[in-house]
């Protein structure tokens, strides 16, 4: 019983953070947040139309994953964020390589 | 392909969304032509750097406040004078308005060279207000840009009333680069695996291991 209870509690700790980050309304965004999400807007508004289609096929496709699937890429991006220029640029390489064998 | 269509292509290409067969056009277009291979090597350059960016410059609490401080102090000095008699007036204005600049270009050039920090700034973040604009200014407004995807967005404030497509989804904005990269984040784990020409295959298949 002790066990399972760890496991749910575990459970909660990874998802409870990742969907907090997800579905908040605008009023519950502290002033950091709002102005990211400000300046992510107008960059968003200078993308071409057909960038801002696939944005927003990709927002409602990320919203239907699973909790834990929304935390495994957002570790990913921090990750990936990590990668100093030249591991960045190699694994661009690796992603172009990977999808032409797609 | 035309030049003028490649390098429309070109960011897209390097933040690898392009169509396979478009890919490969572009491939064929650039391993002929010299100048949009410079650029393609250009934009991939710009992007990396502009993605390892940090997404807010960060100015010391204290510089802030001793900048503001004596701006103030200047401008109540410069009031203060206003009110004496004309003729004396005029003198120490100069030695005003050195200052404040000589604090201007201080600030703008601790702001320049602090990129490198990243996280939240330590100074309240009232909107709108002077601490808002100078701690919040994009690391790379100053960064020039061919493209309009890589630009970062004009240093305007945040309105008071945002836009409703913001407030209708914000996360949407705010998490704009994991989305952007959603299908290398999805499969990360096999791109990670996946070589290329220069390094060593497995006897067993394509599939290995790298340091990326």
């Amino acid at each position: 019983m002790k066990r399972i209870a760890a496991i749910v509690l575990f459970g909660l700790s990874v998802v409870v953070p990742a969907a907090a980050q997800w579905g908040r309304p605008w009023q519950e965004l502290s002033p950091e947040e709002q102005q990211r999400a400000w300046e992510n807007y107008q960059r968003y508004q200078q993308m071409p139309e057909q960038r801002q289609r696939m944005i927003e096929r990709r927002y409602h496709q990320f919203q239907s994953l699973p909790p834990q699937e929304q935390q495994r890429l957002r570790q990913n991006y921090e990750t990936y964020r990590g990668l100093d220029p030249g591991q960045r640029r190699q694994f661009v390489e690796k992603y172009h390589r990977w999808k032409g064998r797609k | 392909m035309r030049c003028r269509r490649a390098q429309q292509m070109m960011t897209t290409a390097v933040d690898g969304e392009l169509e396979p067969r478009r890919r490969r056009a572009l491939d064929a277009h650039v391993a002929a032509c010299e100048s949009c291979r410079r650029e393609l090597a250009a934009t991939e350059r710009m992007l990396s750097v502009l993605e390892a960016l940090p997404m807010e410059a960060v100015v010391a609490e204290g510089l802030e406040q001793a900048t503001l401080r004596r701006v103030r102090l200047a401008a109540a000095e410069e009031e203060e004078r206003a009110r004496a008699k004309w003729w004396r007036a005029w003198l120490p204005v100069p030695a005003v308005a050195l200052a404040t600049a000589a604090v201007a270009v201080l600030a703008f050039g601790v702001l320049r060279y602090s990129t490198g920090v990243s996280g939240p700034s330590g100074v309240s973040q009232s909107p709108g207000s002077h601490q808002d604009r100078v701690a919040r200014a994009p690391a790379a407004a100053s960064t020039p840009s061919p493209t309009a995807r890589a630009e970062a967005p004009k240093a305007v404030d945040r309105p008071n009333e945002p836009p409703s497509e913001l407030t209708a989804a914000p996360d949407k904005f705010m998490n704009l680069h994991i989305l952007r990269n959603l299908e290398k984040l999805e499969h990360f784990e096999a791109i990670q695996t996946t070589t290329l020409d220069d390094e060593p295959a497995t006897p067993g298949g394509d599939a290995q291991p790298s340091n990326g």
